[in-house]
Parts: structure tokens; C-alpha cells; sequence
């Protein structure tokens, strides 16, 4: 055995190289715990960053900051008397549901999160889910609306929004009560598609659920000419029509509509109303267009870290630039939903597995008041894990501006029905 | 019986609107053998011109239609000489590697468009948009009106060109056999650049159309590019005539199945003409294809 220059033989030079190693790597773990004593609890956002997404992943996102910077102003989340900050991270699903799954995984491994706040779109969510399960870390999900998220019973996600086929279903029942003279027929028009199916489904059920009669039930493909439909139920002139879709059709249907000179006594839509772009494209056309949604800044509600709905409309119009919407306000409830459970749960962080279970629990547990209004979640049912509790806020396009017509303790303006002839 | 004449009237006017974009797509293969996959893609660009046009001048939207002819026209002919070399290149199936370009330039003008323009819908206002006429029991609605005699004219003025100029001479001899056209001292690479630049001028120009009767926004351009492919099938690739004949057949049928059967069977019902001519007729229902 020959000894190179410096003394050392060949392999002690690799066993010296080897222990080194070995020192390192053991010296890890002791990093990481001074680290973490700096005694946060960890949220990981896993949200459209990227692709076609990237708005509404946005608007998630910068819902859940409102939170987590509103409550580390106040010194953090209180457990057992002391106060805990809150550590964001954050992974991109860039648009894509198995992308998120990857992103979230890393969430929890990498960077060790105590619980998930969930992605803008529905489709990422059910892709997230098995990952939280698989893991055991409880998700809270400020976005999702479509009701397949519940149907699965994902026993570690929870939802803030009302799945779309309760709110649909229950705007109906507003959109009656607020009518004069009183709506009787109602035709129902869906698109073949996820979430825009399920909102027609909301509709059609709620026709009967309010006691009106349904005209009609179209399912129409997302590809197909609206000419044919619209020619067959202005024929059977219902005093509604009920649209599920996306803000693409919605426009159509409006153009559409006009252009055979049919104008039913109410148009209702769901989603894409409140987008400015839908009155921009239509002008005037877009005029006494009825749509839902979840929540305005009007509506009456409180709790102590936001303060009533119009402060933090304001507060969040301060940061973001601009009047949030529902989905911004259904990710900042998201964290009180959160910051609610550690309290109940009392564990300081970082938090065991056990811990992570234990505030799973805690989760489903919630029974809060909050400036997006009642949180509380189902414990079985289609709706499982969902929070159902709010009601629609009925919304009309009047002048170009959205206000809201229903239910009457919300309403900022009368409701125009039945619609003047197009002009 | 009312119903019954609104459907025939809206399939045909469906037909009309159809027809629109799919006349330049036949002429494209017919000259050049590619089946051009951008043809949503023109046709989208076509409508944001309508959009910004009529948003930003405040003009009526379909002074856009000249203004798209020569835009996008010019941008076809610059683009018709690299599609003709990919085409006519030595390397191994040519027309795929054409397949694949057309491919690659319908995901960058989407992803150009997406990242320029954002996702929101537009929507191109015109003097006839929302107007209709009550003829009868019928009504008639008077954009789509517009967009199928546009059809008519685009397809009537290819026909006499192809058929009583020169040009149009050397334009079907080249489509007919390339290398005698060339023979005959035909500018292949030129002819071929100017007939994609007049399929890309014709095709953003119903696209200022699509805006008016529809609406545009970047997503939607995969469902022209689909719908043009149906019908060139249907009329036996690369016929000009029989691209109207299609257009209007597959209107009239998915406006009384979704009328008489339901909405959610009207594609089915189209896929099931497509076989069955294909099975019966493989040229195309005029019997015209190449």
C-alpha cells in the first residue's frame, strides 16, 4: 500500500472523506430543528401561479396572504397564551391538476407544511386531495366550487364556498320570491362541461325545489351553435331562462338571444357575470343580466380579525388594487377557519402527525361567524366537508355596474323583472 | 311548422358561417397538400383586429374585414415560402413535418395570444349586430345573414378566379401536377406563397365575422381549426364547391337534431354523416376530393 504526498494511504483518505459525509448529513437534521424553533406554523399554498390559470391562482393566492399578513400584524395565531406567527410557501399547480399534485407533495415534504390551503380550480383540487390523504394533512379549500371535490369525501379537505349546484339551486328560490309578477316557468340551459354541467343540474333541481315548473332541460355541447336551443325555447316562451357556463357561452347567449329577437323575462347566470369583461363585451346588451354569487361587500357580517365585510373589502382593496371578489374573500375565511382550529386545538408548533390528524378534527369541527359570513362544514351527504351554510347574493347588471337585487336583506337596488324589449 | 322553418333557416345560416372559414383551408390543400392546422388561428386573429378595431378606433367592426384581408394577408405570404420548403423538403414524409408546422404555428399564435391579449372574451360590435328581421313567421337574424352571403361572394369570386384568369389557371394546374406546372414555367414557390397568403388574407376575414356572430378570445381557435377539418372531410379535400355544399349540410343537420333530438346529440350526429360519407363516398359528397 503506497502513501500519496500529504501521508494519508488511499483508503484512509477515503474514510476520512466518508466520515465527513456521514458528519454532514447526520448534522443536518439538528439544522433543521434550530430552524424550526423559530416557532411558526407552516401553510403551503398550492394554487395556479403559472399557465392559464394564472388570474384567478392569483386571486387565491392573495386572499390567503390577507390572512396571514392580517393576523401576523397582530402578533400571529394565539395557542395556550402564547402567539405563533404564520410561514407562507407556496407551489405552483401551473394550471394543470397533476402538477399540483407533484407541487403539493413537495409542500408537505420539502417544506414540512402544517396544513394546505387549497388551488383555484376544481379540477386541482380533486388531484390534491389523495396527496393530503396520503399524507394526513389537512387542506382548507378557498376556491373549489365544483360539488365532485365533495362528492369523493375527501376526509382531510374542506370547502369555504358553497358548491355551485346549492347556489344555483337555492337562486332560483331568491330569484321567485323577488320577481313580481311572480316567475312560473323556468328553461334550463347547461353546458356539456365540468362545473357549467353541475351549475345547470343546480339549476334544473332548483326549479323544482322552489315550486316553479321546468320548461325545459338542454345540455348543449361546448362547441355547438346556440341558434337551434335558443329558437326552441323561445317557443315555449318560459318567463326564465337559467344559463350554466362559462362567461364564452354566457356571452353567446346574450348575442344570440338578441339576434332572434327573444327576450325572456329573466336571464340568470351564474359565474362570469361579475366579470367586467362580460358587460364590456356586451355594452349595453348586458343590461338586467341576473347572476349569483357568494359574497359582496355588502353583506352584512364580522369577526374579529377582519372586522365587518366593507373594512375588508377596503383593507384588500388597499393591498390588491382593487375591490376583491368572492373567491378572495372565501381564501382569507379559509385562514380564519385555520387560525380558529390551532386555537381549539392548543398544540404549539411545529406540529407531530398526530397533531396534524388531531387538527383535521378540529377542522371539521368549526362553527364560526365570520365577515364572509357562517362557516360550519357538512359531516356527510353529497356536500361532505363543504361549508353550505351562506346564502346566494342574486346580483343584476344595472347601467353596466353589478348590484345586489336579493335576498331583500342584501339588496343594494330594486330587482328589473320582467326586462324590457331589446332595444 | 314555425319551428320547423326557424330550424331550416338556422341551419343553413350555421352552414353559411361555417363556410366562412372553411373555403381558403380547401384551396390551401388543394395548391399546397397541407392541411393547414393555424386555420383556427387566422381566424382568431382575424376577430382581435375586429375587437381592437372597433374598441380602439371606435369604428364599425367589419371595416376590419379589408383591413384583415391585407394584414394577415401579408403575414401568409411571408409565412407560405417556409410551409412550401418544409413541404417539398427531401427529408423523410414531408407532409408530416408540414402536419407538425402548422401545428407549431397554431400553439405559438395561441400562446402569443393568450399571453398579448389575456383570456377574457371579446366580442366585435357591428351595425347589424343583434339585428333582426321578422319575415313571416321566421326570424331572420341579419349578422349571420351577412356572414353567409360573405360565404356566397368568397366562394363565387375564387370560382371565377380559378376558372377564368391565368392565374387561376396556373393555380389548379399546379394543384393538379406540380412538377408539369412548373414545366410550364409556373413560379411554384411564388404561386404557393400567394395562395397562403390569400387563404390566410380570406380566412382572418371571417374571422372579423366569427367576432360579429360569436365572440373571440384565444381559446376558441382549436374548435375552427376542427369544424374547417370536418367539413374539407365531408367535401372531399381540397374542393372549393363542395366546401359550401358541407358547410350547409352540416348547419341544417345539427340545427334540427338539436332542435328534434337534443343538443347534447348534435356532434354525435355530425361524426355519424362524416362516416358514413367517408364510408360510402371518399372523395367527398360532390365526389370532387383529391
Amino acid at each position: 500500500m503506497t502513501a500519496n504526498r500529504n501521508g494519508y494511504t488511499r483508503r484512509e483518505t477515503l474514510g476520512l472523506g466518508a466520515a465527513a459525509l456521514a458528519a454532514g448529513t447526520l448534522g443536518m437534521p439538528f439544522v433543521r430543528t434550530a430552524r424550526a424553533q423559530a416557532a411558526t406554523f407552516k401553510a403551503g399554498v398550492i394554487t395556479s401561479l403559472s399557465g392559464e390559470n394564472i388570474l384567478g391562482g392569483n386571486l387565491t393566492k392573495q386572499g390567503y396572504d390577507l390572512w396571514a399578513d392580517a393576523v401576523n400584524a397582530k402578533g400571529g395565531v394565539e395557542v395556550a397564551g402564547e402567539q405563533f406567527k404564520v410561514e407562507m410557501f407556496y407551489g405552483d399547480d401551473q394550471s394543470n391538476p397533476a402538477t399540483g399534485a407533484d407541487a403539493a407533495e413537495r409542500l408537505i415534504v420539502q417544506n414540512e407544511v402544517d396544513v394546505l390551503f387549497g388551488p383555484y380550480t376544481s379540477g386541482s383540487t380533486i388531484a390534491v386531495q389523495p396527496i393530503c390523504q396520503k399524507y394526513q394533512v389537512p387542506m382548507i379549500s378557498g376556491s373549489a366550487e365544483s360539488p365532485n371535490v365533495w362528492k369523493a369525501k375527501p376526509e382531510f379537505n374542506f370547502g369555504i364556498i358553497p358548491a355551485v349546484d346549492t347556489t344555483s339551486g337555492l337562486s332560483i328560490g331568491v330569484l321567485a320570491k323577488q320577481s313580481n309578477p311572480a316567475a312560473k316557468t323556468v328553461a334550463v340551459i347547461g353546458v356539456n362541461e365540468p362545473f357549467s354541467k353541475e351549475t345547470g343540474e343546480g339549476f334544473r333541481d332548483g326549479v323544482a325545489a322552489a315550486g316553479l315548473e321546468l320548461a325545459a332541460y338542454e345540455l348543449v355541447p361546448p362547441d355547438g351553435d346556440l341558434t337551434p336551443v335558443i329558437s326552441k325555447i323561445a317557443a315555449l316562451n318560459p318567463d326564465v331562462v337559467a344559463v350554466g357556463g362559462h362567461e364564452e357561452i354566457l356571452i353567446n347567449v346574450v348575442k344570440t338571444s338578441k339576434s332572434l329577437n327573444f327576450r325572456p323575462k329573466a336571464l340568470i347566470m351564474h359565474y362570469g357575470i361579475t366579470n367586467p369583461a362580460f358587460a364590456q363585451a356586451l355594452g349595453a346588451d348586458a343590461d338586467g343580466t341576473t347572476g349569483v354569487v357568494v359574497w359582496l361587500p355588502t353583506v352584512a357580517y364580522k369577526d374579529d380579525v377582519f372586522g365587518t365585510a366593507k373594512e375588508f373589502s377596503d383593507m384588500a382593496a388597499k393591498k390588491l388594487g382593487g375591490e376583491p371578489d368572492y373567491t378572495a374573500a372565501g381564501c382569507a375565511a379559509s385562514g380564519l377557519v385555520l387560525g380558529d382550529a390551532l386555537k381549539r386545538l392548543g398544540k404549539k408548533p411545529a406540529l407531530t402527525p398526530e397533531d396534524r390528524v388531531a387538527l383535521k378534527d378540529a377542522i371539521a369541527e368549526t362553527d364560526i361567524q365570520t365577515f364572509y359570513g357562517p362557516i360550519k362544514f357538512e359531516k356527510d351527504g353529497p356536500h361532505y366537508h363543504d361549508n353550505v351554510q351562506p346564502v346566494p347574493v342574486l346580483v343584476q347588471i344595472q347601467s353596466g355596474k353589478v348590484v345586489a337585487v336579493g335576498p331583500k336583506e342584501a339588496a343594494a337596488a330594486d330587482y328589473i323583472y320582467p326586462l324590457p324589449a331589446w332595444k | 311548422m314555425d319551428l320547423f322553418l326557424q330550424t331550416l333557416l338556422n341551419g343553413l345560416l350555421i352552414g353559411g358561417v361555417i363556410a366562412t372559414f372553411t373555403i381558403a383551408f380547401q384551396l390551401t390543400f388543394g395548391v399546397l397538400h397541407v392541411i393547414d392546422f393555424a386555420v383556427g388561428g387566422w381566424v382568431v386573429l382575424g376577430g382581435y383586429l375586429g375587437y381592437y378595431m372597433a374598441a380602439g378606433l371606435g369604428v364599425d367592426g367589419f371595416l376590419a374585414i379589408p383591413a384583415a384581408f391585407f394584414l394577415f394577408g401579408a403575414i401568409g405570404y411571408l409565412i407560405g415560402p417556409i410551409l412550401y420548403n418544409v413541404r417539398n423538403s427531401r427529408t423523410a414524409r414531408p407532409e408530416l413535418m408540414a402536419l407538425a408546422l402548422t401545428f407549431g404555428l397554431f400553439t405559438l399564435l395561441r400562446g402569443g395570444m393568450l399571453t398579448a391579449w389575456g383570456f377574457n372574451t371579446r366580442n366585435v360590435p357591428t351595425a347589424l349586430s343583434g339585428e333582426s328581421l321578422a319575415l313571416g313567421p321566421v326570424t331572420v337574424p341579419m349578422i349571420r345573414v351577412a356572414a353567409a352571403v360573405f360565404a356566397i361572394v368568397i366562394a363565387g369570386g375564387l370560382f371565377l378566379f380559378l376558372y377564368r384568369t391565368r392565374y387561376g389557371l396556373a393555380i389548379r394546374a399546379t394543384a393538379e401536377n406540380r412538377q408539369n406546372a412548373a414545366l410550364m414555367g409556373v413560379n411554384i414557390r411564388r404561386l404557393s406563397a400567394n395562395v397562403y397568403g390569400l387563404y390566410a388574407g380570406i380566412t382572418a376575414m371571417a374571422g372579423v365575422l366569427m367576432g360579429a356572430v360569436y365572440s373571440v378570445n384565444p381559446e376558441i381557435g382549436l374548435r375552427y381549426t376542427l369544424f374547417a377539418f370536418f367539413v374539407a372531410v365531408l367535401a372531399g379535400l381540397g374542393s372549393v364547391g363542395g366546401a359550401l355544399v358541407a358547410a350547409l349540410l352540416l348547419g341544417v343537420i345539427e340545427a334540427y337534431v338539436s332542435t328534434y333530438v337534443g343538443s347534447s346529440y348534435s356532434l354525435l350526429a355530425i361524426f355519424a354523416t362524416l362516416f358514413l360519407v367517408l364510408l360510402i363516398s371518399p372523395k367527398g359528397i360532390l365526389r370532387r376530393g383529391l
